[in-house]
């Protein structure tokens, strides 16, 4: 576990320094070459890309699911027991509509403002279970447990799989928001995905219950990745609030995401900066902001 | 089947977390017992001074007082009479207290300074005024009815 941690470390400092293209570290999934990765060395079909390289068909890559998140929502990949993963997730404070296009330039599309960042990771406890913390440098931390109900195959079209998840502010000492969600996924062929992603969270209002009409929202998360060339993806996905605590509006985020080995490189737009359950509830604003989020496998 | 327990036992974290709300008290700083209730706003902050060293209301607005030209009398058994639905003297148009409406009523942005107020921020003095939790609880007051409760 420590040593994981100590890859993850290490893997997610070589993931800043390089490019895209990069070369994938030694511990990515299977099917990947330890080479230079580009368009052209992708699987040369997809079939190909599916063929299981181990005993453990959850380290295969999955073409049309290849990580573990949306932009803030997760998906329904599996995670192999023991294998783990390293997120960075973070969001520029700058909105992209304050001034005319040359303030934008100036201020370098946002880069050189403060940002919300998180970190994660996440480990295969056991079989299609997989245990995730994440945190935000507003001192959030979220624990979540995520477990396969049942998988897609040829006799059932979806996977289900069921998320808890509590999250405290002040470093998991102050404000506990406790969630409860099913991920419903379907992969069509290798292309797409979709999603749809029922909570609810209890506590979402960051104030008393004296001075709250609602404490607690039931959201759907819904979203999609299609993959647009051999490692290039699109992923889109909106959470509406169906009842309770509901400020501002929705959150809402699409994406452009490259995945080069063992890594995912996304930029991503949104109206808002959640990456934990409860910051999603809260929703976003009028305005659009920046961000990206960088993963490692390590498996 | 020991994913499954665990699923359970976080299962049962999630409901036991579920229970932890914040608590009132840690918003309402010097005044920790204050409700959006009128009795308690009437008793901790129109009649009574608090640790951060803000004055009572009813040391200026009660009869023969400093406040008392305004018409607001402010901790006796006329308050809330003299506060709810009832126009503000030297700002024409205005309500002091308009049960349900928190940000048009004019007693709020008194307290708050501002927009659109004559005079100046109350407490008189400068301060120390309200703090932001004092005042959520007052607005949630009348939000939630102004009742004489």
């Amino acid at each position: 576990m420590t040593s994981a941690i100590l890859q993850s470390a290490l893997a997610v400092a070589l993931a800043v320094g390089m490019a895209p293209t990069a070369t994938a570290g030694s511990h990515g999934p299977k099917d990947e070459p330890k080479k230079p990765t580009t368009a052209a060395t992708e699987p040369a079909n997809d079939d190909a890309a599916n063929t299981a390289q181990d005993d453990d068909p959850d380290k295969d890559v999955k073409l049309a699911q290849p990580d573990f998140t949306l932009v803030g929502l997760p998906t329904t990949l599996r995670l192999p027991r023991h294998g783990s993963a390293f997120r960075i997730t973070h969001r520029f404070g700058r909105p992209l509509g304050q001034g005319d296009f040359s303030d934008l330039l100036q201020d370098g599309f946002g880069f050189d403002s403060g940002a919300v960042i998180g970190f994660e990771y996440r480990y295969g406890l056991f079989k299609a279970t997989q245990l995730v913390v994440h945190r935000t440098n507003d001192r959030t931390v979220q624990f979540m447990v995520q477990r396969e109900v049942k998988g897609q195959d040829g006799a059932f079209p979806l996977s289900i799989d069921v998320v808890a998840s509590a999250e405290g502010t002040n470093n998991f000492r102050d404000s506990y928001t406790p969630a409860l969600g099913v991920l419903l996924s379907r992969e069509v062929g290798t292309r797409l995905a979709v999603y749809a992603e029922p909570f609810w969270i209890n506590n979402s209002n960051p104030l008393p219950k004296e001075l709250t009409d609602d404490n607690d929202a039931v959201m759907v998360g819904l979203g999609a990745r299609l993959r647009l060339a051999a490692s290039v993806y699109g992923v889109f996905e909106v959470t509406p609030r169906l009842s309770g605590y509901q400020p501002g509006d929705s959150q809402l985020a699409f994406a452009l995401e490259k995945r080069a080995g063992g890594h995912s490189f996304q930029i991503n737009f949104g109206n808002a900066f959640g990456t934990t359950f409860g910051q999603i509830a809260r929703g976003g604003n009028d305005d659009w902001y920046m961000g990206f989020n960088i993963s490692r496998k390590f498996y | 089947m020991r994913s499954l327990r665990l699923l359970a036992c976080l299962l049962l974290f999630a409901v036991l977390v579920a229970g932890c709300d914040e608590k009132l008290a840690d918003l309402t700083g010097p005044t920790p017992n204050l409700q959006p209730t009128f009795a308690s706003i009437q008793s901790q902050i129109f009649a009574a001074s608090d640790s951060n060293g803000r004055p009572a209301c009813r040391n200026c607005h009660v009869a023969g007082g400093i406040g008392a030209t305004t018409g607001l009398l402010l901790g006796d058994a006329n308050t809330y009479a003299s506060l709810v639905g009832r126009p503000a003297r030297f700002r024409a148009g205005e309500t002091l207290v308009i049960p349900g409406n928190p940000d048009e009523s004019y007693l709020v942005r008194k307290l708050e300074g501002g927009p659109n107020i004559n005079g100046v921020r109350m407490p008189f003095a400068g301060g120390p005024y309200l703090t932001s939790g004092q005042l959520l609880v007052l607005r949630r007051w009348i939000q939630l009815g102004a009742k004489n409760d």
